[in-house]
């Protein structure tokens, strides 16, 4: 009994390491190789991981891209687009659930056919409007279009829904305006589902690659995966250098990815309940 | 005030689990007696700030209009019409867009599409549900493993796709190089179109089968311990147990991660494009990728935005189609 509790455990553990080590070992190989010089990579006889550490390789692919660039256009595409995309979801959730007024019903069903239109099969006239408005390769062309979050603001409705109408009606009785009843009692307390929403649009912006595509064309707007792809053309048969890029491009959102791993877990549950 | 019982919670995927540890609760339990939830439902007492309602959902509603509804429209109604990009003068030409672009490659990459999802939705699922289960065992130690399954979904999937390229490169990558060491001759992952869709597939799979994992993971701390163990002491092994209890208690959460999965392989795109371009000779155009090939690279617009319109119907029907059977089965699991 005891014994074959223990091999059951074992065999857990096991199958648990196999998987983890199967989600994790490209992103090892990536930075065996990225400090790995050249000739060790093409050598079919030398060593997996490196014998010696290149960490100039990482300097080098810095330096044979414009990645500062990327960077910058990176952080003020998902930056911008995350922020806007918690600010209108919380006012409009919020609205949804806590007022009364005429077209309730039909502009809530417009906000809900959002959430039905996969952006993927839109993208043609998206850029046909964007190009009317003079917005291609401009951020404003990045940001606004991203703003609108259907999903964020069907959690956020949800989540008033259940809040009691009663919480402000002293600050109300006091002669608080309905916007001070909403910036300083139920924003706050909005705060765990915000955050949680937050992380994961910040990730999905970070990691989108196919709006910018289509929306930016010139190198010095391109965000880091846009350039990276960009780079993969340039440089397709130096693997050190290949490497050393993603790495620069994976690293920051990897540690992002630990420190806030709890919030992201509950951010992808919450994200599927649409 | 009665808290509802786990089964009855409205979301598909209740947030609380079934110990309230120290965890934030992102939604309270819902009360019996709490408001309706319909949307024309008053609320509060003759409070009806207009100027200020309409403000606030100005920001949502202007913007989904103006990026989601008009542009549905348009390309319903352009893809009715020949004419470039940014083309002033169209032309009427009925179906005629439609059957070139399934004439000439639009059924190839629907079968692509077809295929790739399936396969997809199934692998990913199955890994998802499997490590899920093993996740779900009390062991010391166990929670830690969760979080490595969360980062191929989080860090940028061109870069990992570029990771994955390397790996099946030919002669350099170790891919080939396993074969190589164990008396295999060579393949090459970019040229044998067959491959290259394998290529592809598996790396849809490492990069997504995680987001199963924890859905699965949060819809298993929703079954009731009590009766695990009833069934236990009744003598049901751990594969009665999952066939009996779990997989009909998780049928609602199976859909739902059904429905995403699904959306999601619909709209595979970042691998394709930093792998094999869509190639090769079309064996890993997706639906999608014929969209932007069209639209972007071709320039032919009538033909993106036909096969935008068949991918729009199809997403919706599977939307429509598995949400209405998911409802139906969440009714009755009450």
């Amino acid at each position: 009994m005891y014994r074959s509790r223990f091999w059951s455990r074992a065999l857990i553990y096991s199958l648990l390491a196999l998987a983890v080590l199967i989600v994790l070992f490209p992103l090892v190989y990536m930075l065996g190789t990225a400090v790995k010089p050249n000739y060790q990579i093409v050598n079919l006889r030398a060593s997996l991981w490196p014998s010696h550490f290149e960490w100039g390789n990482i300097v080098r692919a810095w330096d044979s891209a414009p990645f500062g660039r990327w960077s910058i256009n990176t952080i003020i595409f998902s930056v911008g687009s995350t922020i806007g995309q918690i600010g209108s979801s919380l006012l409009a959730g919020y609205a949804f659930a806590m007022f009364d007024f005429p077209g309730k019903r039909v502009l809530f069903y417009i906000l809900i056919a959002g959430l039905m239109v996969p952006f993927s099969t839109i993208i043609v006239p998206v850029v046909q409007i964007l190009a009317d408005l003079h917005w291609l390769n401009t951020y404003q062309g990045l940001i606004v279009p991203n703003i609108a979050s259907a999903l964020g603001a069907f959690l956020v409705r949800q989540f008033y829904l259940g809040m009691p109408y009663e919480l402000g009606e002293a600050a109300r009785i006091d002669g608080a305006s309905e916007w001070k009843v909403f910036s300083r009692v139920y924003a706050p307390l909005a705060t765990p589902i915000i955050s949680a929403f937050a992380i994961i649009s910040f990730l999905q912006n970070w990691n989108n690659f196919l709006f910018p595509l289509i929306v930016v064309n010139t190198t010095s707007m391109e965000v880091l995966s846009q350039g990276l792809s960009v780079f993969q053309d340039q440089f397709s048969t130096n693997y050190d250098l290949l490497m050393s890029a993603a790495t620069l491009v994976i690293t920051p959102i990897l540690v992002v990815a630990v420190l806030a791993q709890r919030r992201i877990v509950e951010g992808i549950t919450l994200g599927a309940i649409q | 005030m009665v808290p509802s019982p786990p089964g009855a919670r409205s979301g598909p995927l209740a947030h609380a689990g079934r110990a309230p540890t120290g965890r934030v609760r992102l939604i309270r339990p819902r009360t019996t007696n709490s408001r309706g939830r319909g949307v024309s439902r008053s609320r509060g007492v003759g409070r009806r700030p207009l100027a200020l309602s309409y403000l606030f959902i100005a920001p949502a509603v202007l913007l989904t209009a103006l990026f989601s509804v008009l542009p549905l429209g348009m390309l319903a109604w352009r893809s009715l019409f020949s004419g470039g990009v940014f083309a002033t003068s169209l032309s009427y030409v009925g179906l005629q867009n439609y059957s070139d672009a399934l004439s000439q490659g639009g059924t190839r990459a629907l079968q692509v599409t077809a295929i790739y999802t399936i396969g997809f939705v199934v692998v990913t699922m199955g890994f998802g549900l499997a490590i899920a289960l093993l996740l779900d065992v009390k062991l010391p130690g166990i929670r830690h493993l969760r979080a490595p399954f969360i980062i191929p979904l989080v860090v940028p999937s061109v870069a990992t796709a570029l990771i994955w390229g390397n790996l099946f490169a030919p002669d350099f990558g170790i891919v080939n190089r396993a074969l190589s060491a164990l008396g295999l001759p060579q393949a090459d992952f970019t040229s044998s179109p067959s491959l290259a869709f394998l290529t592809v597939l598996t790396f849809g799979v490492w990069q997504f089968f995680g987001e199963c994992v924890i859905l699965y993971l949060a819809g298993l701390k929703t079954i009731p311990l009590d009766l695990l163990e009833a069934a236990g002491v009744d003598g049901a092994g751990p594969w009665r147990r999952f066939r009996y209890i779990r997989w009909p208690l998780l049928r609602r959460h199976t859909v739902l991660i059904c429905v995403v999965t699904t959306l999601t392989g619909l709209q595979t795109f970042n691998q394709i494009f930093v792998l094999t371009n869509g190639g090769p000779n079309g064996a890993t155009t997706t639906a999608l990728f014929y969209i932007f090939n069209q639209g972007f690279v071709q320039f032919n617009t009538g033909l993106a935005d036909a096969m935008g319109v068949i991918l729009f119907g199809i997403s919706l029907f599977i939307t429509v189609v598995l949400v209405g059977y998911f409802g139906r089965g969440a009714r009755r699991s009450v």
